[in-house]
């Protein structure tokens, strides 16, 4: 019964990391580029454009918009009205992006009031392109107090139009777009929470706005446009049935109207991604990975076609794996998100978002860092060379646990976490209040900290990894000593480390404790399960004052090397026995062994015993 | 986290439905919550996902606020090391705006970095030192005020301590289980025996258990059929 741990350091391939290899790549940006010449005829008959004209003389506004933009704007609407996803996609990921460049790169695009008339004042493609016209401001400029508000009411209105016209909407976008509004819109919030966390550098045009502000950007109201998406496409229904081989037509009976439109099922798993994102802002990691309970990452996925939101999706769930002090699940979750990414990439150089994407990656090395020096594994020797080259100098400190180790945590951990939030404002609609806080009565002269660590979220969470930190601070050094022998005594253990002898017993509790970790099994259901497994290849046990030691070594993998490079001859040798025979040599040489001449490239070959090694082939 | 700690037996259907459901952002129900944590503070029930619930409600929702339920559930996150419980309450705790309306001074912030130190020094298995300090003079107030209210919280602390010994130890002295678990003479020798082990010439033998069985292993390779498709395809081809 009293069976040693499963240690999962051990374990052979991962699940998680085959079933990744299949999932389809995203084409980004690899439908060739937006074309100049589709637009030299914008299709609106001369009358409506004479009209437009007209009525717009006065605009200058109007009239500085070059007109290869007019003819993208009405082309891009076009496409929407006809739902054509090819047209909408190029229009979206290259087009866009174009003319941004080439007009827009340091301005605002023309505002949605100007551009109205080009397509018919019509409200859904305006709102369409409100969300790219704030995205390029965000991306591209400084928004001002204006552009944060409207932002949020545009998508508002555009959330509303989706979850509350009569019956699902018939608007169809390619799923690109529909993870980046939601992606953007969480984006926005986070921003805004940032920047109100702020109230020193406010003017006063921006505290009555914050004053007024009421449930602009609040966190009830972002959660409810996601739990609404998640809720009205049956995203979770849908997936359970899925999971549980249910037959297309059971499936559309399930999820009903809503659901079985691409639009709202994809909107709802993005919302899901866009809640466990929101959860760990927020500093709840529980909830986070809860939400997720549904999406099994080692599914075949349909969504990770979204490149960017599978990247999102395995670092927030990596990410809370940490704070959970789930290290190996972290682990193996950024390997094979790492790995995937790694494969990929020679298709993603181009695209837009490759630099996102890059970043992203650099901070998952940062934390797969942070996870190896607490919890050593040898899941992939490739991903902790590559994290080991980038913060190889953090990595060394970390990994020794001296002094120094607690720098270089707090370094690598604030450069790769979250953009974490305050859930509420300063009180901004309380004067007193906020002078208050602006000008704490008494802060404290002896923490230095006080603040920076009053509007920083990250710091309360810095400061909970760092109690771990603090906690393994012993572990390497014992580990060092015990991996030297097989018993010792405690007291002689004590005296090589010059340490008590009782408060290294202790260490070597906190120690034991470290090498065990909840840990995801395969089969189990959600994310949050798990059960506890061995974690170290070093293990010990303290008999009242004698420490045993013993060590798991992997043993060489010899079968794994024979299979491979079986399979390599058996190639070769069909490779060859389909070569055509070499010409008869000229003069008519009758050749007794044809095999032997195949391998001596046709040199005449005398009967007679062959002489070439390769003989035995005629034998056989 | 093991199964019960996700779904612990004793959470009632009224409660599933809070922790899972979307009604957990309802602030009109953080009194069912509430209760709920007295119940546990009551009856040596934990449920660690109902209580973030409630920090949640309160984060959220300001106004809520109650220092006296946040205190308690702190206490009974204390005891759950080495699982991260406490710390994923604390993740919950945003700073708060400093003139909160209360009636009286709030005891959070001159309690919460006690607290964290009583947390501290159990995840790094230092017992004796924990029972030192809370046993102090300067914690008194958070011994009349709140855990003699929490039903079997010595109790709980000394599982911790049971758990880390348990997974380290495959003997150990009596002098030094009792400094582990503040317990002597005749209290310990009832502890043990209640923990059913045996005790010997003051050195008491804990049962074998997954963790205190240390082997030195090689893992050997296990090679699965599929592996060796190829290789036999193409033998049946030939």
């Amino acid at each position: 019964m009293a069976q040693p741990r499963a240690a999962i350091w051990a374990a052979e391939a991962d699940d998680m990391d085959d079933d990744l290899q299949d999932m389809s790549l995203g084409n980004y940006g690899q439908n060739g580029h937006y074309d100049d010449t589709l637009f030299q005829q914008p299709q609106i008959d001369e009358a409506t454009l004479m009209a437009m004209q007209q009525h717009m003389a006065q605009q200058a506004a109007f009239a500085q918009i070059p007109d290869v933009v007019k003819g993208f704007i009405v082309h891009f609407h076009q496409a929407v009205l006809d739902n054509n996803l090819p047209e909408i996609t190029v229009a979206y990921e290259s087009g866009w992006n174009k003319y941004t460049e080439k007009f827009y790169a340091r301005t605002e695009w023309p505002e949605a009031e100007i551009i109205a008339p080009l397509v018919n004042d019509d409200p859904i493609f305006l709102i369409l392109y409100r969300e790219l016209y704030y995205r390029h401001v965000y991306s591209r400029l400084q928004p001002n107090v204006d552009d944060r508000f409207h932002s949020y009411e545009n998508s508002c209105e555009l959330f509303n139009y989706l979850l509350n016209s009569e019956g699902p909407v018939q608007l169809e976008l390619p799923e690109q777009w529909l993870w980046d509004i939601i992606d953007e819109f969480i984006y926005q919030f986070q921003v805004f929470c940032t920047w109100r966390s702020k109230p020193k550098s406010k003017t006063e045009d921006e505290l009555g706005m914050l004053g007024e502000g009421g449930p602009v950007w609040s966190s009830y109201s972002v959660l409810n446009v996601l739990y609404s998406l998640i809720q009205k496409s049956k995203i979770n229904e849908y997936i359970t049935a899925h999971q549980a081989g249910k037959t297309p037509e059971e499936i559309a009976e399930i999820v009903g109207e809503y659901g079985a439109r691409p639009l709202y099922r994809h909107l709802g798993y993005f919302s899901i991604i866009g809640l466990l994102r929101v959860h760990v802002l927020l500093g709840d990691f529980t909830l986070a990975l809860k939400v997720m309970e549904n999406v099994e990452l080692n599914q075949k996925s349909p969504y990770t076609r979204v490149t960017a939101c599978t990247v999102a999706t395995y670092y927030y769930v990596g990410f809370c794996y940490i704070m959970l002090r789930r290290y190996p699940d972290a682990i193996r979750t950024f390997v094979s998100i790492l790995n995937w990414i790694m494969r990929m990439r020679q298709y993603h150089t181009r695209s837009y978002q490759y630099d996102q994407i890059s970043k992203t990656a650099d901070r998952m090395y940062a934390l797969f860092a942070i996870c190896n020096a607490l919890s050593p594994s040898r899941l992939d020797d490739n991903i902790a060379n590559i994290s080991k080259e980038r913060y190889g100098e953090q990595f060394a400190k970390m990994a020794r646990g001296q002094e120094d180790a607690i720098p270089a945590f707090k370094e690598l951990f604030l450069y790769a976490c979250p953009k974490f939030i305050n859930a509420n404002a300063p009180p901004y609609d309380d004067p007193n209040a906020l002078n208050a806080m602006l000008a704490p009565p008494s802060p404290d002269p002896a923490s230095p900290e006080f603040g920076e660590s009053l509007t920083d979220p990250a710091q309360r969470h810095l400061s909970l990894l760092l109690s771990d930190v603090i906690a393994h601070t012993p572990v390497p050094t014992l580990r060092s000593f015990l991996k030297l022998y097989t018993s010792l005594g405690a007291k002689k253990l004590a005296n090589f480390l010059d340490a008590d002898e009782e408060e290294m017993v202790q260490q070597l509790m906190v120690m034991k404790q470290a090498s065990r970790s909840v840990t995801h099994v395969s089969g189990g259901k959600g994310l949050l399960d798990g059960q506890t497994a061995s974690t170290s290849d070093l293990n010990f046990v303290i008999d009242e004052n004698m420490v045993h030691i013993a060590e798991s070594t992997v043993g060489r993998r010899y079968a794994g090397w024979f299979i491979k490079n079986t399979e390599r001859t058996q190639k070769l040798y069909d490779d060859l026995k389909s070569q055509p025979l070499p010409p008869a040599p000229k003069g008519g040489t009758v050749s007794s062994a044809p095999a032997a001449a195949a391998f001596t490239e046709a040199k005449p070959v005398r009967s007679g015993p062959p002489k070439v090694a390769w003989g035995g082939v005629k034998a056989a | 986290m093991a199964t019960s700690w996700v779904a612990p037996p004793t959470r009632t259907e009224l409660i599933e439905d809070l922790v899972s459901g979307v009604d957990r952002y309802n602030p009109s129900n953080v009194g069912i919550l509430e209760d709920y944590l007295y119940h546990q503070i009551r009856s040596q029930e934990y449920d660690c996902l109902a209580n973030l619930a409630v920090l949640k409600l309160y984060q959220f929702n300001p106004d809520l606020y109650n220092p006296d339920v946040v205190i308690n559930i702190l206490i009974k996150a204390l005891t759950a090391s080495p699982l991260p419980d406490f710390n994923l309450c604390i993740s919950l705790l945003d700073e708060r705006p400093i003139n909160s309306n209360l009636d009286e001074p709030d005891p959070l912030p001159s309690l919460l970095p006690t607290l964290k130190h009583l947390s501290d020094l159990l995840y790094r298995c230092r017992f004796p030192a924990f029972w030192e300090i809370y046993q102090s003079d300067e914690l008194e107030g958070l011994r009349d005020n709140y855990t003699v209210e929490c039903a079997g919280f010595e109790d709980a602390v000394r599982e911790v301590a049971i758990r880390a010994v348990k997974a380290t130890f495959t003997r150990i002295s009596a002098d030094r289980l009792a400094s582990y678990l503040d317990l002597s003479g005749s209290e310990l020798a009832a502890f043990v025996e209640k923990k059913g082990w045996k005790m010997e010439a003051n050195v008491i033998e804990i049962p074998p258990n997954p963790d205190n069985q240390i082997e030195a292993t090689v893992v050997q390779e296990n090679i699965k059929l599929a592996q060796l498709t190829k290789v036999i395809a193409h033998g049946a081809s030939m």
